[in-house]
């Protein structure tokens, strides 16, 4: 952070430099966001002006979107899964995560670089090329189309990155701590518990962010997985949306925003979390 | 301690067993199998044989590629780029990065819906200003041979946000004292960015791109639910053509398909790493 005030004070900039920066940074901010900045917009219009297509701003505003996302398309029910899905699956991953992840950095012992480096591995694949045997374990183990089933399965897909985040976080902490707990007697539970929980603390709750929503947009799985309207989460829904548009376009394009603003929401309230978090998981 | 540490370990390698290393076994055995839930047959190669007969398929690979290439030449230079001119620092630059890096956080269902919208041909927004600009205004980019590839590209090769955080944080970490240098040798801010800053990002330029294939290899949610492929299977990938013969019922052939995606994967990978010179600090 400090290297680059140092690029900024080497000299005053001219004007024509500045022009050229913001310049270059509006034009792909603008690129980046306009569909989705048009489509929230969209959301507080009628029907009739989304279909003409004309107006950028919505004329007359209306919320009445909002109203039919939740009476007509139930999106409540959809968001209730998916915060379900994203809390559980979150929590699951980091408690396999943590319990692998001391070990694997602390301790030495026959096969553990191989088992670090299969963990990794899964984190390097396309995982959508198994889809086919995964729907296939899922449903032997009696897990397909259940929100238990759901859960348990999006703690082992968010287990990898999760685990090498926070080994590499375990890593580059010095063991004092622990060793000193454990002289005076602590067993290996209660010093996980006591010393090393509270000192990932950090660790934890940026893996926990990003963790969640990775999971609250996950479509791949929850479609192979689920069929149940019940059972199904708010990216499915989204994907039914599109169907919908004939006749409720509003409830549609409102649900859709509402869909979007938790994970920005999340964003823009934990950012520290949510870049280190992945800058971390790229690097490792 | 070799007990506790065995429990430990224990809910990890069972989630990792049960959901990767169990599917990924059934994935290589069944691609030489005719299966299809009860139905079940070795068939030596023939579901290779069929895929490389098969159009479509290479249709899909071609696409995929596509894609990846979009990410490779189009994103992450732009977001490197991005990355360089923010860690300049320039006035309100810390909103211009949350700014840009929002549309990362914005799942690929919702961009289906958000660029269904977008680009309908009647109401959607990119003809109506195009119109407004006096160019023809009615084409149907997602519907059009011609056109439906890029279109399909155009969603997501905006979405830069990843990059330009995995640069600036790169260049964070580069010392003071190398510009010090540079400026005291009387160097200019382009030479610096240039000469200085942009070869020491190989590393994470790299990494941006293994990140990105594989997110593009692996490319469903967007196409499936934008075009389902069409026209014509102009935009379809591997995973939606895998996903075709998983619902056909053909699950041996399908697991042939996946096995092709993730050899792809292993491949573009390993070629990036060894390009990039990545892995070079320990694991």
């Amino acid at each position: 952070m400090r290297s680059a005030e140092s690029v900024a004070a080497a000299g005053k900039r001219p004007r024509w430099a500045h022009v050229l920066i913001y310049g270059f940074l509006g034009a792909v901010a603008l690129l980046a966001l306009t569909p989705t900045v048009w489509v929230m917009l969209s959301s507080f219009k009628t029907g009739n002006q989304i279909f003409s297509g004309e107006g950028f701003w919505p004329s007359p505003f209306t919320v009445q979107g909002f109203v039919d996302a939740f009476t007509q398309i139930h999106l409540h029910e959809y968001l209730l899964n998916t915060l379900i899905y994203a809390t559980l699956g979150t929590l699951g991953a980091l408690v396999a995560a943590f319990l692998a992840a001391y070990p694997l950095a602390r301790f030495v012992f026959v096969g553990r670089n191989a088992l670090v480096a299969l963990f990794s591995l899964a984190l390097a694949l396309p995982l959508v090329g198994l889809a086919t045997p995964v729907f296939f374990v899922v449903r032997e183990l009696g897990l397909f189309d259940s929100r238990l089933g759901m859960v348990i399965f999006y703690s082992a897909l968010q287990f990898p990155f999760t685990f090498i985040v926070l080994r590499a976080f375990l890593v580059s902490t010095p063991p004092e701590l622990e060793e000193a707990a454990m002289m005076d007697g602590a067993g290996y539970f209660t010093t996980l518990l006591r010393v090393v929980l509270p000192l990932a603390r950090p660790a934890l709750a940026t893996v926990a962010v990003v963790a969640f929503v990775n999971i609250w947009n996950e479509f791949f799985f929850a479609n192979l997985l689920l069929v149940s309207q019940e059972n199904q989460n708010v990216q499915l829904a989204l994907a039914g949306f599109k169907s919908q548009f004939g006749f409720n376009v509003t409830g549609a394009v409102a649900g859709a925003t509402v869909v979007m603003l938790v994970p920005i929401c999340l964003f823009l309230i934990l950012q520290r979390q949510v870049i280190s978090g992945l800058t971390a998981g790229a690097v490792k | 301690m070799r007990g506790p540490v065995m429990v430990s370990l224990l809910p990890g390698i069972t989630l990792f067993g049960i959901f990767f290393l169990v599917p990924f076994f059934v994935l290589v055995a069944t691609a030489f199998a005719r299966w299809g839930g009860l139905d079940f047959a070795w068939v030596g190669l023939d579901n290779y044989q069929r895929m490389f007969d098969d159009p479509v398929f290479f249709k899909a690979f071609g696409n995929t590629l596509f894609y990846a290439a979009a990410s490779m030449f189009i994103q992450v230079p732009l977001g490197v780029a991005v990355g360089m001119v923010l860690a300049l620092r320039p006035r309100g630059w810390r909103a211009l990065r949350t700014i840009i890096f929002v549309p990362f956080v914005i799942s690929g269902a919702a961009y289906a819906v958000i660029f269904s919208m977008f680009y309908n041909p009647r109401s959607g927004l990119l003809n109506n200003v195009l119109g407004a600009l006096g160019l023809s205004g009615d084409r149907d980019w997602l519907f059009d041979t011609a056109t439906a590839r890029w279109a399909v590209a155009g969603t997501f090769v905006f979405i830069i946000g990843f990059v330009v955080v995995l640069v600036m944080a790169e260049i964070a970490s580069i010392p003071n004292e190398i510009y010090e240098a540079a400026s005291v040798d009387g160097a200019t801010t382009w030479q610096q960015l240039t000469r200085i800053t942009l070869p020491l990002l190989r590393n994470v330029i790299g990494t941006a791109i293994l990140v990105r294939l594989l997110v593009d290899i692996g490319m469903f949610d967007l196409v499936f639910i934008l075009t389902a492929g069409g026209p014509d299977d102009a935009t379809a990938t591997l995973a939606l053509y895998a996903y075709r013969a998983y619902l056909n019922g053909e699950w041996g052939y399908a697991n042939a398909v996946g096995s092709v995606i993730l050899a792809v994967g292993l491949v573009l990978i390993v070629t990036v790493r060894r390009a990039f010179r990545i892995g070079e600090r320990a694991l």
